[in-house]
C-alpha cells in the first residue's frame, strides 16, 4: 500500500486535491486535518478514547520528502488513542478510523508540529501528509495484572482526577453477561466504594476518570465480586462483570502537602478506623487501600514536640502492622514482609511484626528465616505460644527439606551428567511437598487466624 | 616430583583408558602436571602435548582443568605467550563446551580484584567462541554468562574526567569495547531470527538476556560516566552501541521508555529498571543517540510526563553525573514545549511533585555550584511552561513546602512577574489578578512563628514581599475594581505590616545587645592579649545563640550583626514607604 504516485509536490494543490476528494475530521471544521480513506475497515468497528491502538504510518512533508515512517523500523506503532500522547491530528484521526483502514492525512502546522516544526526533520509552520493503517485496538488496561479494562465512551473535561478521598457523583450500570444487574445514581467516597455496593475495580478506575467521562470498566473477579460473588445482585463466584460509569461530578479531597498535622491526624483516626472496619468484614483489599493513605499522609511528617511525634510514629507503625495482616490474608507474603521490616526498622523488638514476618516467610519456604523470627518473638515475650508452635513447624520443615536435599545431591556424579533434565522435576517435587504440608496445617492457622485482628 | 619415564607411563595409561573409566584423581593429576610443566616454563611442550593427534580423548575430556592455569599465564604476560593462546584456543575447540563454560564462569567468580579488566579481556574472545559452540540453551548461558561479567565489571571504578577516561587505568573503556564485539554474533543471530520470521523460543530468550545485558549497562557503567557530543569517548560509543543494539534486537525504545508499567519482569528491581531507563531517556534525548530511528509523532507534552519519572529519579540522586544528567534531561522535556502551556492538571502527578521538590533540594542543599546554577535556570522554565492557573497552584505549592527563604522569594519575584504581567492588556486573569490572587498573598504575606520569626533567615523573603506588596499598591486600579478582594487584601497587608513591626523591633533589640556584647568581648580579649605575659585564663566562649555565627571570627561576626540591623531598617524604609503609598492613594480617591 503505497501513495508515492498520487503524492502532490507542493502545498496549494495537495490541499486542493484533498479537499476534492477527503473529508475533514476536526470538530470544529476548520479544515486543520483532511482524509481521504485509501481502503476501507471493517465497518463500525472502531477504537474509543483510550484504547491502545497499533498503526503503521508514514510522514511525509508536502513535497514528498519522506521524515518519519514505522514500516521503515519494521514494527507497528503503539500508542493510547484520544490521549494527547500524540500529535493531535493523529489523536483525531485515529478514531474516525476503522479497523483495517487505510488513509491518508493532511494536517495543518496546528495540529501536527505547530510554529516550532521539529529540527533537521520538519520546517516551521509546515503542513504534513501521514499515510496510516490501523491495525488494531483493545482496551485500556488499568492493573498491572489486567484486571480492570476501560473504554471510554465519552473523554470528560478537564485533567483533574478524583483522588483517594473524593465525593463523587455517578451514575453507574452493571452487567453481568447480557443481564443487568445493578442501574443507579449515587455518590460515594473514593476508596470507600464497598459501603454502597460498588466493586474495587470501579473504586480504583475513579482516579483515572475526569468530570463527565463515561466508560466502560470490565472487571475480572478479583476487582468485581472475587470468589464469593454477590447474592445481593445474584451473581456467582468468579464472574467477569462490566460496568458503564458516568462520572457526573466530584468534590477532591485535600493533597497531603495542602494539608496541616493535625488535619492528617484527625483524618487519620477516621481512616484507620474505616480500614479495621473493612478488615473485619474480610475485604482486605478495602482495608489495605486505607492504611496506606494515612501512611502516605505520615511518613513525611516531622512533629513537633514528643508527644506529637509520638502519635505519629504510633499511626505509622499499627498502619505497617495493619497492612502487613492484610498482606498475609491476600497471601502477598512478599509486601507482608516489607511492611513487616518498615516496622522493625522503627521498633526492632516489635512483637506482633517479627511474628508475622515469621508467618510471611514461613509461607515463603524460608524456613531458617522464619525460625529466626519466631525466636526472637520469645525472646521479647517467652510467653508467646503462638511463636512455640511456629518454631516447632519451621524446625520441621528444615528437617524435611535437609532429606529432600540429601536425596538430591546423592549419587551427585550420576546426576550431574543429566543435570538439567533433573533440576527442573526435584524443583516440581519440592513444591509439591511444600503445597501438601500447608494442607496439613490448616487447622492451626485457623485457629489463629480467629486471635488476631487489626490494632 | 615425577621422572619423565613415570610421566610417559601416566600419559599412556590415559591414552589406553576408557573416557567413563577417569577417576577424579586422574583429572588432579593432569591439573598438576599442567601447572607444573606451565612454572617450569615448558609451554611449548605442553601445547605440543595438546594439539598431539595421540592425546585428543585425554584432552576432549581432562583438557577444562588447565584452562585457569594457561589463563593466569596470559594475564601475567607471561614468556610465550602465542603458545599459551594457541592451547587455549585448542581447549576451547576439542573440549565439551557445556564444561569449559562451567570452568569459565568459575574463573570470573573467582576473579582477582587486582585483574578485574586484564583477565575479562583476555577470556572474553575464547568465551565467545565457546557460547557459540552451543547448541541447546545457548541464551541462558550467554545470559549467565555476560551478567556474571557485568558483575565483576561494576566492580571497576567508572572513569569521571576526559584524562581518566584516556588513561583509562582500570581497563573499564578497554573492557566495554570488548564487550560490545563479545556481543555481536549474538545480536546478529537474533537479527537473522528476527528476519527470517521463524522464531523460537530459543531466539525470544536469546532477545531477552541481550535486552538484560543492555539495560545493566545504561545503568552501570553509563549512568555514571560523563558523556559529551563533541568528544567520542570510548564510553560514548559504548553508550551508542547499546542504543544500536537494542534497535537492532528490535525492542521498541517508546514501550521501554513510555509504557513499560505492565511489561515483563526482566528480573531488575525497580529502581534499578528506572534507573536503566532514565539513562536510555538521557541517551536518547539529550544526546540524541538513535533518535532518527525514535517515532517523531508523540506529543512534546507527553514525552516530557513520562520523562518526569526519571528526571525525579535522577535529582534524587547525591552523584553528581546522575544530578547532571537528570537537569539536562528536564533542560531538553521542557524546550519543545510551549510557554503558559502545561495545564494546572499535571502537578497532580505524582512525578511532577517529586521532580519539584527534588530540584528544590538541590537548589537548597547541592553542594556544587554549577548545578544549583543549572538548576535554578531550570526551575525558571519549568515556571514559564506552566499555565497561569498552573503558577498559581506551584507557587502555592512551594510557598508552603519549600521552608527556605531563598526559593521563596525567587517565588515570590516570579508572583510579582505574573502580577505585572496580568495588568497588561489582554492577559487578565483571574489567578493573578481578582479573588485567587489574595490566596496567594495571604501565603506571601506570613510571618509563620509570628513574632518570634528570625528575620535574619527570612530576610530574603520579607524582602521580596514588601517590594511585591509596594507594587501591588501603586499599581491598584485593577485589583479596587473588586471591593472584596481589595477590602481583603488591605486586611491582609495591615496584619503583616503590623506583625512585622512588632518582628523587626524584638530583632533589632536582639541583635544590638549582641553586637554590644561582642564589643565588650573583644576589648577583654584584647586586655587579655596585652596581658598575654602573665598566664591566662580561658576566656569565657562567645554567648551568641546560633550557632551559625559562633562558628565565624569575631570579625565575621561584627559584620552580619552590622548588617543585619542594616537590614531592619531597610525593612523598615520599605514599610514607611508602603504605608505612604497608601496614605497618597487615599488622599486621591477622597
Amino acid at each position: 500500500m503505497t501513495t508515492d504516485q498520487d503524492l502532490p509536490m507542493d502545498h496549494q494543490s495537495a490541499t486542493a486535491l484533498f479537499a476534492a476528494k477527503g473529508i475533514d475530521v476536526t470538530t470544529n471544521k476548520d479544515q486543520g486535518v483532511i482524509k481521504v480513506i485509501k481502503r476501507a475497515g471493517v465497518d463500525g468497528d472502531r477504537p474509543m478514547i483510550g484504547d491502545k491502538v497499533m498503526v503503521h504510518y508514514t510522514g511525509k512533508l508536502v513535497t514528498g520528502k519522506k521524515f518519519d515512517c514505522s514500516r521503515e523500523r519494521k514494527e507497528p506503532f503503539c500508542f493510547h488513542v484520544g490521549k494527547g500522547q500524540v500529535l493531535r491530528a493523529w489523536d483525531i484521526a485515529v478514531l474516525s478510523m476503522q479497523r483495517g483502514e487505510v488513509c491518508t492525512l493532511l494536517c495543518k502546522p496546528e495540529y501536527a508540529y505547530g510554529a516550532a516544526g521539529n529540527p533537521d526533520k520538519i520546517p516551521p509552520s509546515s503542513s504534513v501528509v501521514f499515510e496510516l493503517e490501523l491495525i488494531k485496538f483493545e482496551g485500556e488496561v488499568l492493573t498491572g495484572d489486567g484486571g480492570i479494562v476501560r473504554r471510554i465512551k465519552v473523554k470528560g473535561e478537564g485533567y483533574t482526577n478524583p483522588n483517594d478521598g473524593s465525593i463523587v457523583n455517578v451514575h453507574l450500570e452493571g452487567r453481568c453477561g447480557d443481564r443487568l444487574f445493578d442501574c443507579r445514581d449515587v455518590s460515594f467516597i473514593v476508596s470507600q466504594a464497598e459501603d454502597k455496593s460498588i466493586p474495587l475495580g470501579v473504586d480504583r478506575a475513579m482516579d483515572k476518570m475526569q468530570k463527565g467521562e463515561c466508560c466502560l470498566l470490565y472487571l475480572k473477579p478479583k476487582y468485581g465480586f472475587g470468589s464469593e460473588g454477590k447474592p445481593e445482585y445474584k451473581i456467582g463466584p468468579d464472574k467477569d462483570i462490566v460496568y458503564e460509569i458516568t462520572l457526573k461530578d466530584f468534590q477532591r479531597a485535600k493533597d497531603s502537602w495542602e494539608m496541616d498535622l493535625k488535619e492528617k491526624l484527625d483524618l487519620s483516626a477516621e481512616v484507620k478506623s474505616k480500614g479495621n472496619q473493612y478488615f473485619k468484614a474480610g475485604r482486605y483489599y478495602q482495608a489495605v487501600i486505607q492504611y496506606q493513605r494515612i501512611i502516605s499522609w505520615l511518613e513525611i511528617e516531622y512533629g513537633t514536640g514528643d508527644m506529637q511525634q509520638k502519635k505519629i510514629q504510633d499511626y505509622i507503625l499499627t498502619s505497617h502492622l495493619n497492612l502487613a495482616l492484610c498482606f498475609l490474608r491476600l497471601k502477598e507474603f512478599t509486601q507482608a514482609v516489607d511492611n513487616c521490616n518498615k516496622v522493625i526498622e522503627l521498633d526492632e523488638n516489635n512483637e506482633k511484626a517479627l511474628y508475622r514476618r515469621g508467618e510471611a516467610r514461613l509461607r515463603r519456604n524460608e524456613f531458617s528465616l522464619a525460625l529466626a523470627d519466631f525466636q526472637q518473638v520469645l525472646q521479647v515475650n517467652s510467653a508467646n505460644r503462638a511463636a512455640r508452635a511456629q518454631i516447632s513447624i519451621c524446625q520441621s520443615k528444615i528437617k524435611e527439606h535437609h532429606e529432600k536435599d540429601k536425596k538430591t545431591y546423592a549419587n551427585m556424579f550420576q546426576k550431574f551428567a543429566e543435570r538439567d533434565a533433573k533440576t527442573g522435576k526435584t524443583k516440581r517435587r519440592r513444591d509439591d511437598s511444600a503445597r501438601t504440608s500447608f494442607n496439613g496445617e490448616v487447622s492451626i492457622k485457623q485457629r489463629r487466624r480467629s486471635q488476631e485482628c487489626p490494632s | 616430583m615425577m621422572n619423565e619415564d613415570q610421566v610417559k607411563e601416566i600419559i599412556q595409561r590415559w591414552r589406553n583408558t576408557q573416557e567413563d573409566d577417569l577417576k577424579p584423581e586422574d583429572y588432579q593429576q593432569f591439573k598438576t602436571l599442567g601447572s607444573a610443566s606451565l612454572s617450569e616454563g615448558e609451554s611449548q611442550q605442553l601445547l605440543k602435548f595438546i594439539q598431539d593427534e595421540k592425546n585428543q580423548v585425554i584432552v576432549k575430556s581432562m583438557g577444562c582443568v588447565i584452562l585457569a592455569p594457561l589463563l593466569n599465564e596470559v594475564v601475567k604476560k607471561a614468556k610465550g605467550l602465542d603458545q599459551y593462546q594457541a592451547a587455549i584456543t585448542h581447549l576451547t575447540r576439542t573440549c565439551r563446551p557445556n564444561e569449559l563454560l562451567d570452568c569459565m564462569l568459575e574463573i570470573i567468580e573467582g576473579i582477582d580484584p587486582g585483574a578485574i579488566s586484564e583477565t575479562i579481556l583476555a577470556l572474553l574472545p575464547h568465551l565467545q567462541s565457546v557460547l557459540l559452540r552451543l547448541d541447546e540453551g545457548k541464551a541462558a548461558c550467554v545470559g549467565s554468562t555476560l551478567s556474571a561479567l557485568q558483575k565483576q565489571l561494576s566492580r571497576l571504578p567508572v572513569p569521571y574526567t576526559e584524562q581518566q577516561e584516556e588513561a583509562d587505568e582500570y581497563g573499564l573503556c578497554r573492557c566495554s569495547a570488548a564487550l560490545t564485539v563479545f556481543t555481536e554474533p549474538f545480536v546478529e543471530e537474533v537479527k537473522r531470527a528476527d528476519g527470517s520470521c521463524a522464531a523460537t523460543a530459543e531466539d525470544e530468550e536469546l532477545k531477552i538476556e541481550l535486552l538484560k545485558f543492555c539495560m545493566r549497562s545504561l545503568r552501570e557503567p553509563l549512568l555514571e560516566a560523563e558523556l559529551k557530543h563533541d568528544r567520542r569517548s570510548p564510553l560514548w560509543l559504548f553508550a551508542v552501541e547499546i542504543m544500536v543494539t537494542l534497535s537492532a534486537i528490535k525492542e521498541p525504545l517508546p514501550e521501554l521508555l513510555f509504557f513499560s508499567s505492565l511489561r515483563k519482569n526482566i528480573l531488575m528491581d525497580n529502581n534499578q529498571f528506572t534507573e536503566a531507563r532514565a539513562c536510555l531517556a538521557y541517551l536518547l534525548f539529550v544526546q540524541l543517540i538513535t533518535i532518527d530511528n525514535f517515532p517523531a509523532v508523540f506529543s512534546h507534552v507527553f514525552i516530557l510526563q513520562c520523562n518526569m519519572e526519571y528526571i525525579s529519579q535522577l535529582l534524587s540522586s547525591k552523584k553528581e553525573s546522575h544530578l547532571l544528567k537528570g537537569l539536562a534531561l528536564f533542560t531538553k522535556s521542557l524546550e519543545r514545549v510551549q510557554d503558559n502551556s502545561l495545564p494546572v492538571s499535571l502537578l497532580d502527578l505524582k512525578s511532577f511533585y517529586s521532580v519539584t521538590q527534588n530540584l528544590r533540594r538541590v537548589l537548597t542543599d547541592c553542594p556544587i555550584q554549577h548545578l544549583r546554577e543549572s538548576g535554578l535556570q531550570v526551575f525558571q522554565v519549568f515556571i514559564n511552561k506552566l499555565d497561569a492557573e498552573a503558577k498559581h497552584k506551584f507557587f502555592r505549592c512551594m510557598l508552603k513546602t519549600s521552608n527556605h527563604a531563598g526559593i521563596e522569594s525567587y517565588i515570590i519575584k516570579n508572583i510579582r512577574n505574573q502580577f505585572e504581567l496580568s495588568m497588561k492588556w489582554g492577559n487578565a486573569n483571574e489567578w493573578f489578578l481578582g479573588t485567587e490572587f489574595i490566596s496567594l498573598m495571604t501565603l506571601v504575606l506570613c510571618l509563620p512563628q509570628g513574632a518570634q520569626t528570625d528575620l535574619l533567615s527570612s530576610m530574603d523573603k520579607v524582602m521580596e514581599s514588601l517590594n511585591l506588596l509596594r507594587y501591588v499598591l501603586i499599581r491598584d486600579e485593577e485589583l479596587r475594581t473588586n471591593e472584596d478582594v481589595w477590602e481583603e487584601l488591605c486586611r491582609i497587608k495591615e496584619e503583616y505590616l503590623k506583625m512585622l513591626r512588632v518582628c523587626i523591633s524584638i530583632s533589632r533589640a536582639y541583635y544590638s545587645s549582641e553586637l554590644k556584647a561582642l564589643r565588650e568581648d573583644q576589648k577583654l580579649k584584647a586586655k587579655e592579649a596585652r596581658d598575654a605575659a602573665r598566664p591566662t585564663k580561658l576566656v569565657k566562649s562567645i554567648t551568641v545563640r546560633k550557632e551559625k555565627v559562633s562558628n565565624m571570627s569575631p570579625e565575621v561576626q561584627h559584620q552580619v550583626l552590622q548588617s543585619a540591623l542594616v537590614t531592619f531598617d531597610l525593612m523598615e524604609s520599605l514599610i514607611v514607604r508602603i504605608e505612604e503609598i497608601t496614605e497618597e492613594k487615599r488622599n486621591k480617591l477622597n
